[in-house]
């Protein structure tokens, strides 16, 4: 009992922080600590880490700075703050782009037969065939890069995931006795395929799905500041331009890369686990 | 005959499937490279670009006729091998000059990366296959750890083994974040090798692949036909190895477009000149045509991968003929 | 009558969520060289599982199996249950090395005895069958099993013979089938084949009609009893069906919620000799079969 519930309160805990965060990141002014004009201050360790000497001189007491300094000086722990604002709502966006696409794909291509059947999979299975990295950094070369429109693409070719997996459920339901059952009862088609199929049946593998764009959603930010600089500019900080700019610095300091990088590690893991979990439960509790 | 009959028929269905499907994700490659927003040649070549390239490189495109047609001229030129010439990165040789080598070694990496991922996850999933699933406290470190990204994944890699070549062998031998070893030959094996792991173990592949063999070697060993095989003295393992061949082709061609992905990652951390590092390279100084030439290679790549796999099936499992295409 | 099989005080416990459930309650019975068994009861009586015990393969997590599984093999009486009882108890309950343990043991002790010793026919013959392989070929690999010296040649007229026996219609045709193309009916009968080509002593068919047509069930079931009276072979015939176990049993037990409410003669069944077990007259009414009726 307790076994089931500590995934849920570990992923969720991490969920819930990353979503709050997100929501209240823009309403703080964080400037003073985020000024670029503190060189001397630059490579100051984390507050649980023992100071050299020389950096003791010029670092502020513990309580300043939990998670150290980069090499501008800048607070990582405000910026690691500030950095989940960059990704949170373009993932929302990614995630309700490809749930509602792909989710109403996967149904029309379960539902339906015929011509409509054959153009949707063939469209499902065209944008599968993409290799995600390769076409992003395609779009990135042609466009101007923003992280939203990054964002919107990573939305798109998540959707034949989404539609793959409801369109399989949705071929196994429809033939099902009480969906033929409705039918004959004379609902909607409509009404059936929204709300019996999609709403009521396919609810957990949608937000599965949802947590699992969003997982992706923060790496493929993360990854394309690293191969790039694409996604969020300076100064605004993301994780993905910390680790960025860190990896130039690695010899000298570790911790301005390592804290973006757990963060980064530790919030796709949870939101996996996440999707899992609340899936998991949604089914469990059906049956 | 006329099992060969309906052979013939899936075969054809197959083939002729993929053909559509290359052309559906060229187009979309092409469609793209044409939304490129204001004058597309302006916004598609690096600052400075002498006039004559840039009439060159819309002629290559075929910018200067209407989609339909300068898709169709640019796609036949595609498969007549030229995919024009590369602008910045390897300064006006021919692209596939440039991309075919690079991408040969880009393939190489990742299907052996994938074959040793999966071997390595046949072998864990035929010992683990009497677990249960793994709940609660333990599940969160392998959750961390199957998750994590390639590129964190090699990053961690890389400062650890700088720190032990540093501590333990030599304080004169320094790799930055980025593979730049001193002193490490270019044609090195080591960075191929440490890639190919950060490959495997990132990004959910081989805990993904694992989980999907040990879900099918269970649902085979309780299956009934197994049973009925026991029941009779005889053994299982032949039984079990051929119903187990189909999965394995399959989930190898599903991944691979997974690895494509990482793989890009991997070779520019690392300093692997394949085609993910000539893409990454092309991409910063905005060099198009070695750009769309390396994604087009990749797409290539996942269909025609996607397709032998499927003629596979065809060829190993008796019901695909009856289910057709 | 020598005993072939008999079954001693069989419990079997489950572990669920909901704690240790009793599924089979020291159940006794016993099959006879050369007897049908007849074993009646509806779903949820535990029969299956108690195939299952005696065939070596239970699936899933077994809590306890107790009891004993005396088989004869001719020269020795085999306990099949020996030392297994006590590998899945323990403080923690169930555990994977105990799963583990469990499943080697059974393996071992079990070699000799599948197919050689008895096999078994089970319900939805197309899921019995390998679905990548030629339906001729598994029955060939029964045949070459029995007969290990026997060349290729000889293997497969035999394996047509056993096509031929369970009366397939071009036998030829049906060997080079894979178990899509054929109809649930001719599977049943190639599992048939398949089965009584390994030449087990006993043969186990569970529910082997279950799921077919009704036309189709009867010829399953005479074919059953001509190929049985023919090999004079010993056979337990599972079913919740009691037209078509009165016809193939010589003796019948009713089970019911894990425990054996009668054991009784199909003969006396039949013509309402001795006392009924309330639930077998209920059975039986719900059959369309009443006392005394001579026409059952």
């Amino acid at each position: 009992m307790l076994k089931g519930q500590l995934g849920l309160w570990s992923s969720g805990t991490i969920v819930g922080i990353f979503c709050l965060f997100g929501f209240i990141a823009p309403l703080v002014d964080y400037s003073a600590q985020d000024a670029v004009n503190q060189r001397e201050r630059q490579f100051c360790p984390p507050a649980f880490v023992d100071a050299t000497p020389e950096q003791s001189r010029s670092c502020p007491k513990p309580t300043g700075s939990f998670f150290g300094t980069d090499h501008l000086g800048r607070e990582v722990g405000i910026r690691l703050f500030k950095g989940i604002q960059a990704v949170f709502f373009p993932g929302c966006l990614a995630a309700i782009l490809a749930i509602f696409i792909g989710g109403l794909l996967g149904a029309v291509g379960g539902y339906t037969q015929g011509a409509l059947r054959a153009i949707t999979l063939g469209l499902i299975r065209i944008i599968d065939t993409l290799p995600r990295m390769v076409f992003l950094i395609l779009v990135c070369t042609i466009f101007r890069p923003s992280i939203t429109l990054i964002a919107v693409v990573a939305g798109i070719l998540s959707i034949p995931t989404v539609a793959t997996v409801v369109r399989v459920k949705v071929e196994r339901l429809a033939s099902e006795d009480y969906i033929l059952a409705h039918i004959a009862h004379g609902f909607r088609p409509v009404k059936i395929l929204l709300y019996h199929i999609l709403w009521l049946q396919c609810r957990s593998v949608l937000i599965r799905q949802a947590s699992f764009i969003f997982g992706y959603i923060v790496f493929i930010e993360a990854a394309l500041c690293y191969l790039g600089d694409y996604g969020v500019q300076e100064p605004q900080p993301s994780w993905g331009n910390m680790i960025a700019q860190a990896k130039s610095y690695a010899l000298m300091s570790t911790w301005p890369w390592l804290f973006p990088s757990l963060a980064v590690m530790v919030t796709i893991a949870a939101f996996m686990a996440f999707g899992n979990v609340i899936a998991n439960r949604d089914e469990g509790a059906k049956r | 005959m006329n099992r060969l009959v309906g052979f013939a028929g899936v075969v054809s269905k197959r083939i002729s499937g993929a053909i559509a499907l290359l052309i559906g994700a060229s187009s979309i490659i092409y469609l793209t490279v044409r939304m490129a927003p204001g004058n597309a040649v302006d916004a598609i070549t690096p600052m400075g670009t002498p006039d004559d390239i840039k009439q060159q490189l819309a002629a290559d495109f075929g910018l200067n006729e209407g989609p339909v047609k300068g898709y169709f001229s640019w796609l036949s030129r595609a498969f007549q091998g030229d995919l024009g010439d590369s602008l910045v990165v390897a300064m006006g040789s021919r692209v596939v000059d440039e991309a075919l080598p690079a991408y040969w070694i880009t393939l190489r990496l990742s299907a052996l990366a994938l074959l040793f991922c999966l071997a390595v996850a046949f072998l864990a999933a035929l010992a683990t296959s009497h677990h249960q699933r793994r709940s609660g406290l333990m599940a969160a470190p392998i959750y961390v750890f199957t998750t994590i990204p390639s590129f964190i994944m090699a990053v961690f890699l890389i400062h650890g083994i700088n720190s032990f070549v540093r501590y333990n062998i030599s304080q004169d031998v320094i790799f930055t974040l980025d593979w730049y070893a001193l002193g490490q030959p270019s044609d090195s094996i080591v960075p191929t090798l440490i890639g190919g792991l950060a490959l495997v173990f990132s990004d959910g592949l081989f805990v993904d692949y694992l989980n999907a063999l040990r879900a099918e070697l269970t649902k085979l060993k309780t299956s009934q036909f197994i049973m009925s095989v026991k029941s009779r003295g005889a053994s299982v393992w032949p039984h079990i190895i051929r119903n187990l061949w189909v999965p394995l082709v399959a989930g190898y061609a599903a991944r691979l477009p997974l690895v494509l992905s990482s793989v890009v990652i991997v070779e520019k951390i690392f300093g692997i000149e394949g085609a993910g590092f000539l893409l990454i390279e092309a991409a910063k100084v905005r060099d198009l045509p070695m750009v769309v030439g390396v994604s087009l290679l990749f797409t290539m790549t996942v269909i025609i991968v996607d397709l032998l796999a499927s003629l596979v099936r065809v060829a190993t499992d008796p019901r695909e003929v009856a289910r057709g295409a | 009558m020598k005993n072939l099989l008999a079954v001693k005080d069989l419990s079997i416990e489950f572990d669920t969520k909901a704690g240790r459930k009793r599924v089979v309650d020291s159940i006794s019975f016993q099959v006879g060289e050369g007897e049908v068994l007849g074993v009646l009861g509806e779903s949820g009586s535990g029969k299956t599982i108690t195939t299952s015990a005696v065939l070596g393969l239970i699936q899933g997590n077994p809590g306890v199996v107790n009891g004993q599984i005396l088989l004869s093999t001719g020269d020795e009486t085999l306990n099949l249950l020996a030392g297994l009882g006590d590998v899945m108890t323990g403080n923690k309950g169930i555990e994977v090395k105990n799963v583990r343990r469990w499943d080697r043991l059974v393996s071992r002790r079990m070699k000799s005895v599948w197919g050689s010793q008895m096999t078994a026919v089970f319900q939805n013959p197309r899921a019995s069958l390998d679905p990548l392989i030629k339906v001729g070929t598994q029955v060939a690999e029964s045949v070459a099993l029995a007969h290990p010296d026997w060349t290729a040649t000889r293997v497969r007229d035999k394996a047509l013979d056993w096509l031929q026996r369970v009366q397939l219609n071009a036998p030829e045709r049906v060997y080079v089938s894979y178990a899509h193309e054929l109809s649930g009916g001719m599977c049943q009968r190639v599992m048939v084949a398949v089965a009584l080509a390994r030449e087990p002593r006993l043969l186990i068919a569970d529910e082997p009609t279950t799921g077919l047509d009704t036309t189709v069930r009867a010829e399953i079931v005479k074919l059953f009893a001509s190929l049985i009276d023919e090999e004079n072979r010993a056979m337990m015939y599972i079913s919740h069906d009691v037209r078509e176990v009165l016809y193939l049993a010589d003796r019948v037990i009713v089970m019911k919620d894990g425990v054996i409410l009668e054991t009784s003669t199909a003969h006396d069944i039949r013509h309402g000799y001795g006392q009924r077990a309330p639930y077998t007259q209920f059975l039986l009414e719900s059959a369309g079969i009443f006392e005394g009726d001579p026409n059952a």
